[in-house]
């Protein structure tokens, strides 16, 4: 067949660009996917469990509220400890015997790895990002520039970004009807996950996003062409301006 | 099964009841590229052509009247993401050659995996926008482009001016909402329709629905 040689070039050069492509900004993409599906599947076996477990003891189930600890309690301490905690003088739950509580606890076991595993992952992330990005981790932590990073697929195209893109990312639907029709703005993408935005009363909501948006632009620039370390400044410029402390 | 169209060597047509499906006589017996249909007739093992993941199997089922594809065509193909379309390409121009560009590493991974048994492709790991990369290639018959980029005119006369020979067909995959999302789809097929005919000859133009939404397939073709 023709071209043979210039086949044989090009699948050369395919193979060591394929091979050299793989950098720091896809193990952390991936990492952060991962532990989105994860949570995801946490969140639905412990309702699942929490379903299941109040069978047998619906104080402590209706009591725990929080996820990550009910499935590590339950795993720990039996039903009659559990009450005395909570102060419930009876229990109108089933007695289940060994056989019954069994396969409750196997669940259990499971969504308790499951958070372990979640954790771990996120030390990765920290530990990656500290080389890679310690900027953009020092003003929005670990989950939120790992998320940012997925938007945009890589450092470099998130450093090319002007922030009033960064304000907004994450909000493209929104947005995109703003343009078409116009109507009212984003005032922020997943940018309302930072706890700056998140814990601000619903009329700064726009102001501290559009700040913070600022910041990450500066700081994500910095990290890109590896400059010096400004984390901590930029994150005291946002505090003082809004006088709170995150 | 028949010829779709006495134009379109090595494109295969089949009727079932009110439905038509294209064909292409798979080159690499067994191989699923990216989980279409089978259909065995005789020793000839023929792979379906589905046109709502290939724009130019769209544009065929459009009835699209030529795209100056040839058995032994030279093909530059840019914006080849994971080889969907190539892969019938591939089937088609036995004596052929073609070039696939495309920027993504991630999808190149898959077409890695599948070109590796069909000889007559020949991949750049490239941006279209930039032809010196890949400019060892011949002067080609005919140029595809499918790349949802905003330019993606600017970047096609590019490679059109540098790689397509005269007499040459220029196959166009236009996305409207890559252009301009505030637009009406019908406006911007207009504009690109009247920079293309500045430059050069519209021969044909289909929309794609409803495979593609505000898809517009243009074939030019460039003067003698």
């Amino acid at each position: 067949m023709a071209f043979e040689k210039l086949r044989e070039k090009c699948l050369n050069k395919l193979r060591k660009d394929l091979k050299d492509s793989v950098n720091d900004d896809n193990l952390i993409i991936n990492a952060v996917n991962a532990i989105d599906d994860l949570e995801k599947t946490g969140n639905m076996l412990v309702t699942r469990l929490r379903e299941w477990y109040a069978l047998y003891n619906p104080e402590f189930e209706k009591w725990m509220t929080n996820q990550e600890k009910f499935s590590d309690l339950i795993l720990r301490k039996d039903k009659k400890t559990l009450l005395e905690e909570i102060h419930a003088k009876y229990s109108i739950g089933a007695d289940l015997s060994r056989e019954d509580l069994e396969p409750i606890m196997i669940l259990a076991e499971q969504a308790r790895d499951n958070y372990a595993i979640i954790n771990d992952m996120k030390k990765y992330m920290e530990f990656k990002m500290r080389k890679h990005c310690p900027n953009l981790l020092e003003v929005v932590g670990v989950m939120l520039s790992g998320k940012l990073l997925a938007k945009a697929g890589s450092l470099k195209r998130l450093s090319q970004y002007p922030a009033s893109t960064i304000q907004v990312l994450g909000a493209e639907k929104a947005l995109f009807r703003h343009i078409r029709t116009g109507a009212r703005p984003p005032r922020h993408g997943m940018l309302v996950q930072h706890p700056l935005v998140a814990q601000a009363k619903q009329k700064d909501h726009g102001k501290r996003a559009r700040t913070l948006a600022d910041k990450i632009a500066i700081a994500v620039k910095v990290d890109y062409f590896k400059g010096e370390f400004i984390g901590k400044k930029l994150k005291k410029a946002l505090e003082d301006k809004f006088e709170v402390k995150y | 099964m028949e010829l779709l169209n006495k134009k379109f060597p090595g494109v295969y047509c089949k009727k079932q009841g009110k439905y038509k499906n294209i064909y292409t006589l798979n080159m690499v017996k067994g191989q699923k590229v990216y989980g279409e249909r089978h259909y065995k007739e005789g020793p000839n093992q023929f792979r379906e052509w589905a046109p709502e993941r290939s724009k130019l199997g769209a544009a065929m089922m459009k009835g699209i009247s030529q795209t100056g594809i040839q058995e032994d065509s030279l093909i530059l193909y840019l914006g080849s993401a994971s080889g969907t379309t190539v892969s019938h390409l591939s089937d088609i121009c036995t004596k052929g050659t073609i070039f696939a560009v495309d920027l993504a590493p991630r999808v190149m991974r898959d077409f890695y995996f599948m070109m590796e048994k069909r000889l007559n492709i020949v991949p750049f790991l490239a941006s279209a926008n930039h032809v010196e990369e890949y400019a060892e290639i011949p002067q080609v018959d005919v140029l595809f482009q499918d790349i949802a980029q905003r330019d993606q005119v600017r970047i096609f006369f590019k490679n059109y001016d540098k790689f397509l020979k005269p007499g040459g067909f220029g196959l166009l995959s236009l996305k409207a909402r890559s252009i301009d999302v505030t637009k009406k789809p019908g406006v911007i097929f207009k504009q690109v329709m009247d920079e293309l005919n500045q430059r050069t000859t519209v021969v044909d133009y289909r929309k794609l629905e409803p495979y593609e939404k505000d898809h517009a397939f243009f074939v030019v073709k460039k003067r003698v």
